[in-house]
């Protein structure tokens, strides 16, 4: 029986500018055949998961704690591809925006991940990942 | 050929680099380069003409004139400032090429052939919007971290510490009862902590900013003579590898130097001072030696 693990991912209005392409951008799609196969077929052990990006809200927030730390001026296009390094973030700066979404997010982010993150997309997965293991 | 300090050298053509010595085994040599004071269009042009593709890439995707200003000119100082040290023959900055470590360090990936041993350089560079620094060594790793002095920062000093610093460093913010001070301490010891973890090459998570304590090593006369680094990981014998210099440059940024010490007694790793220079420079115009200048304040070191 295939069965799909999908995380809502909600098209209400949001007042930030998340491009609905991305919002239905599929990052590492998998299909999950988890119960019983008939022994004829040995269907080899393919774990398969469908899973969406991160929610637009959580996009939204960390495009706001972004937008904030760096004083971006208002006609400056901040997107989930937008790389940290090249909206200027330097690295007193991106371990700011770490704490600023810890403190929204109720999360704790360790070194590691935190030097893997380069996009706003990294930044809302990485959050969403969190979140789910609390 | 040694460059007299004090002095200001004018390139002799527009695409010329006036050649220097590499520094000696004990000393470091900072350049850095103010984006304000670039302001020719076709210099900048000629900048852009040296860089490597990818680098060109990477400077036009920086969103915002003044941080594809400072990019280029990051990556134009680092080219210009290898290509000075013309270790066999004439270097040309474009011809340049990098690499970088195991742990993503940059380096220099010497294209000589092989009879010819590479030169023992090390260069780390750090750039705010309105500085840009090169740090060379022979023989010893280095890392460089500048930051304007007045920067804001979104958080409190203190949150900030308590999130990111050790109990030591805490401590010793929260001593601090005035509270502009107490900024200026904090970003003073924010460039050191970087420039710590830039020097080991290992990236932010191989040295968290939590697992190692600068201080200020005060002398029999309690004046504070010597910045350390203790360190909850690694034995003392490979933290007192490091040594440390603060600057203040051009009355705007602090500048922290860190260098590997060496064997330089017989009793093992004395105290040796190393020798700094330091030059502002806009390259292919103008070099101008300002150690023991008012554009160069050294704090510790």
């Amino acid at each position: 029986m295939a069965s799909f693990a999908a995380s809502p991912v909600s098209f209400s209005a949001v007042s930030c500018t998340v491009k609905p392409n991305q919002v239905s951008n599929l990052r590492r799609a998998s299909l999950s055949f988890s119960g019983k196969s008939s022994p004829s077929r040995r269907i080899p052990a393919l774990r398969f998961r469908v899973a969406c990006s991160a929610k637009p809200e959580t996009v939204c927030k960390v495009v706001d704690i972004v937008r904030k730390q760096l004083a971006l001026p208002d006609d400056r296009d901040v997107s989930g591809e937008s790389t940290f390094a090249t909206l200027g973030a330097d690295s007193l700066d991106t371990v700011e925006i770490v704490m600023g979404l810890e403190e929204e997010f109720g999360i704790s982010v360790e070194e590691e991940s935190a030097q893997s993150i380069t996009t706003v997309q990294d930044a809302a997965d990485l959050i969403e990942k969190l979140l789910e293991k609390k | 050929m040694k460059l007299d300090c004090y002095q200001r050298t004018f390139a002799h053509s527009s695409s010329s680099l006036t050649p220097i010595q590499l520094p000696a085994h004990l000393e470091t040599h900072l350049w850095y380069v103010k984006p304000s004071e670039v302001k020719n269009e076709s210099l900048l042009k000629q900048y852009l003409d040296i860089l490597s593709p990818r680098e060109r890439e990477n400077v036009m995707q920086m969103r915002g004139e003044e941080l594809r200003k400072s990019a280029l000119l990051a990556r134009t100082l680092v080219r210009t400032t290898i290509a000075r040290y013309q270790i066999n023959s004439q270097i040309n900055p474009r011809s340049l090429k990098f690499r970088k470590n195991i742990h993503g360090k940059p380096e220099v990936d010497w294209q000589f052939s092989n009879d010819s041993l590479p030169p023992p350089l090390h260069f780390n560079i750090s750039h705010t919007s309105s500085l840009v620094a090169c740090g060379v060594t022979v023989d010893s790793q280095i890392g460089i971290d500048v930051e304007e002095k007045h920067r804001s920062i979104k958080h409190t000093v203190l949150s900030f510490a308590r999130r990111y610093f050790s109990k030591h460093e805490i401590q010793f913010l929260a001593s601090i009862t005035d509270p502009q001070v107490q900024k200026l301490e904090f970003i003073k010891l924010w460039t050191l902590k970087e420039a710590y973890v830039k020097a080991l090459g290992k990236g932010f998570s191989g040295a968290p900013f939590k697992t190692f304590t600068i201080r200020f090593k005060e002398d029999s006369i309690h004046q504070a003579s010597e910045i350390v680094v203790d360190s909850f990981d690694e034995p003392t014998e490979l933290t007192s590898n490091w040594q440390f210099s603060l600057l203040e440059l051009a009355n705007s940024h602090y500048a922290a130097i860190c260098t590997e010490k060496h064997a330089a007694s017989a009793e093992g790793k004395r105290n040796v001072p190393t020798k700094l220079t330091v030059w502002k420079t806009i390259p292919f115009v103008v070099d101008e030696c300002v150690s023991g200048t008012d554009a160069v304040k050294t704090i510790y070191g």
